[in-house]
C-alpha cells in the first residue's frame, strides 16, 4: 500500500430542515456575530429564512447578510464583505450557496482571522492555524466545497485565479439540506452533478495520493450518483434523488480535497478561466477525453469501478480493459442521458486561434490538478485533447 | 541523522545543484523563460536560496538574505528538498501532507517541475562532491 494522508474535519450533517439547525451549531462552535455569505436569488426566494431564524434564536443576534457574491467570485467581493465582518465585529460565517460562494467566504474568513493582504494568504499550507467557525450550506451538489481544504477566487486586475489551501479552510460543519437544492434547475444540476461524478473518477485514478479511504468513499459516491443523478434532474422534487447527490457530492469532495483530481479539471479550468464556461459543464466536455487519455495507465482502476457499479453484470465484460471501455462508454452515456454539452463548441468556446490554443496549454500545464493526473501530459497532448474536445 | 551537517554544507550543496542547473542550457532556458523569482526556505538546518529568472537572460542564484521580493515562496526540510533531489518525494502527496509549504502562486512553481526533472541526475555528482555521507539511492 502507498504512503498516504487522510484527514476530514468537518462534521457533516444530512436531513430534510437539517438547515434549520444551524444556530445550534454557531451556538456549540462559539459564534455570536455572524457574517451569512449567500447567493442573492436565496434571499429573494426566501430559503434563507428558516436559517436566519435558527441564527437569531441560538445567538440572539440578527446574522449579518451578504448576498453580492458574483458567480465567479473576485478578490474586491472579499474585500468588500471583510470590511462589512469587521465593521459589525462578526465572529463566525454561514455560507449558503453554491462552491462560489463558499469559497468566498472561506477567504473572507481568512481575512477576517488573521487580518493583513488576503495575498499574504495564497499557497498551500501557508495557514496553519484554526480561523473563526464556518458552516456552509450547499445549494448545488457537485462543488464538495462544504468539505473541502481549498479555495479559489480570481483576481479579475490581473486575469487569474488565486488558490488558497489548508486544511484549516474546511469548513467546520456542512449541513446537507435536500430541501435546500429542489429549486436548482434541471441544467445546473445535471452539470453540478458531473463535477462530482469528475471528482471521483479523477481522484480514484490520482498519481500516488489515493488510499482504502478514498477508494471506498469514490466507488459509494459514484453508485449514488450513477442512479440518482438522472432522476434529480428530471424531477428536482424528488427529495430523495436530490439527497443522495447532495451527499455523494459531499463525498466526492472529502475524496478528492484527500487525494487530488486530473487533467480534467486542469483542462477545465484553463478554459473556463479564459472563456467563463460553466465549471461542471466544461468537466462533461473533456471527462471522456481525460479517461481515454490515461487509458492505458489505469485502465484496472477504471475496472474496478465498473465492476463496483455492477456494469459487469449486464454486459458481460471479460477483461480489465474491456471493463474500463465499458465505464468510459458508460459515463459518456450518462452524459448524453443529461444533455449536457458534448464539445467545447457546444459550450459556446470560440475556434481556437493559435494564440488561444497555446495559452490554454500553458494554463492547462500548469494548473495543480494535472499534477495528480496519473499519466504525465506534454504540451502537445494538451493540444490533441483541447482540438478533440471542441 | 541529519542530511546536512549545518547551513554552510546545506548552502554549498545548493548552490553547487543550481549552477549545474544553470550551466544546462536546457533547463536553464525553460526556467529562464517563466521570468519567476523563487525563495527556498530550509530548516533543519535552516538555509535560504533565491532563484532569480526574472531579466530572462540569467539565472542569478543567491543563498542567504536577497533583496529581491519573491514571487513564489517554498518552505520544507532540508531533508524533504534531498529527497526532492534525489527523485524521491511524490510532490502532491508532499504538498497534501505539508511536507512543503508554497506561499504565492503555486501553479507557476509547479509548471517548472517537469522542466528541473533533468537535474535529478546532477544531484548525486553534487552530493559526492561535497563529501557527504548520505545514502543516495
Amino acid at each position: 500500500m502507498n504512503p498516504f494522508v487522510f484527514h476530514t474535519p468537518t462534521r457533516v450533517y444530512f436531513g430534510e430542515n437539517s438547515a434549520s439547525s444551524c444556530g445550534d451549531f454557531l451556538l456549540e462552535l462559539g459564534g455570536k456575530k455572524v457574517l451569512m455569505v449567500a447567493d442573492a436569488f436565496l434571499e429573494k426566494s426566501g430559503a434563507l429564512r428558516p436559517l436566519i431564524e435558527s441564527i437569531r434564536e441560538s445567538t440572539g443576534n440578527e446574522p449579518i447578510l451578504f448576498t453580492d457574491v458574483p458567480s465567479d467570485s473576485d478578490i474586491d467581493c472579499v474585500n468588500k464583505a471583510t470590511a462589512i465582518a469587521r465593521s459589525h465585529q462578526c465572529d463566525a460565517f454561514v455560507a449558503v450557496g453554491g462552491g462560489s460562494v463558499i469559497d468566498t467566504a472561506k477567504v473572507i474568513n481568512i481575512c477576517l482571522s488573521f487580518g493583513g493582504e488576503v495575498m499574504d494568504y495564497q499557497g498551500l499550507n501557508i495557514i496553519e492555524r484554526k480561523l473563526f467557525p464556518l458552516i456552509a450550506v450547499p445549494t448545488t451538489a457537485g462543488t464538495g466545497a462544504e468539505v473541502s481544504f481549498v479555495a479559489m477566487v480570481k483576481d479579475h486586475g490581473e486575469s487569474k485565479k488565486l488558490m488558497f489551501g489548508s486544511r484549516f479552510l474546511a469548513p467546520d460543519v456542512a449541513i446537507l439540506d435536500p430541501l435546500m437544492i429542489v429549486s436548482l434547475p434541471a441544467k445546473l444540476t445535471a452539470a453540478t452533478g458531473i463535477d462530482a461524478v469528475t471528482h471521483d473518477i479523477e481522484c480514484y485514478v490520482a498519481s500516488g495520493t489515493y488510499s482504502v479511504f478514498t477508494d471506498a468513499i469514490c466507488l459509494e459516491s459514484l453508485r449514488l450518483l450513477f442512479e440518482f443523478l438522472p432522476q434529480a434532474t428530471i424531477d428536482g422534487e424528488n427529495l430523495e434523488a436530490r439527497g443522495a447527490t447532495l451527499v455523494a457530492s459531499c463525498m466526492a469532495g472529502v475524496a478528492f480535497t484527500n487525494s487530488g483530481v486530473g487533467i480534467t479539471h486542469a483542462l477545465a479550468h484553463a478554459v473556463g478561466a479564459k472563456y467563463a464556461t460553466h465549471h461542471g459543464m466544461t468537466n462533461a466536455v473533456f471527462l471522456p477525453h481525460g479517461m481515454r487519455f490515461n487509458f492505458d495507465t489505469v485502465y484496472p482502476r477504471y475496472a474496478r469501478i465498473a465492476q463496483f457499479l455492477g456494469f459487469a453484470d449486464k454486459d458481460d465484460a471479460s477483461d480489465d480493459k474491456a471493463l474500463a471501455n465499458l465505464l468510459v462508454n458508460k459515463v459518456e452515456a450518462l452524459l448524453e442521458q443529461l444533455q449536457l454539452p458534448l464539445t467545447l463548441r457546444e459550450l459556446g468556446v470560440p475556434e481556437f486561434s493559435d494564440e488561444n490554443l497555446a495559452e490554454l496549454v500553458d494554463l492547462a500545464g500548469s494548473d495543480p490538478a494535472i499534477m495528480f493526473n496519473p499519466r504525465e501530459a506534454s504540451s502537445d497532448d494538451l493540444t490533441q485533447l483541447l482540438k478533440r474536445a471542441y | 541523522m541529519a542530511v546536512f551537517t549545518d547551513t554552510d554544507e546545506l548552502h554549498r550543496v545548493m548552490t553547487d545543484l543550481w549552477a549545474a542547473i544553470k550551466n544546462d542550457r536546457e533547463m536553464a532556458a525553460q526556467l529562464l523563460t517563466s521570468r519567476l523569482i523563487v525563495t527556498f526556505h530550509y530548516r533543519e538546518p535552516d538555509g535560504r536560496l533565491t532563484v532569480d529568472c526574472s531579466d530572462g537572460k540569467e539565472m542569478v542564484i543567491t543563498v542567504g538574505d536577497c533583496n529581491k521580493k519573491p514571487v513564489v515562496e517554498m518552505f520544507m526540510k532540508s531533508s524533504v528538498a534531498h529527497d526532492f533531489w534525489l527523485g524521491k518525494v511524490n510532490v502532491p502527496l508532499a504538498l497534501i501532507q505539508g511536507k512543503i509549504v508554497s506561499k504565492g502562486p503555486v501553479n507557476k512553481a509547479l509548471a517548472l517541475l517537469p522542466a528541473i526533472k533533468p537535474a535529478y541526475g546532477l544531484y548525486p555528482t553534487v552530493i559526492e562532491k561535497n563529501g557527504l555521507k548520505v545514502s543516495i539511492t
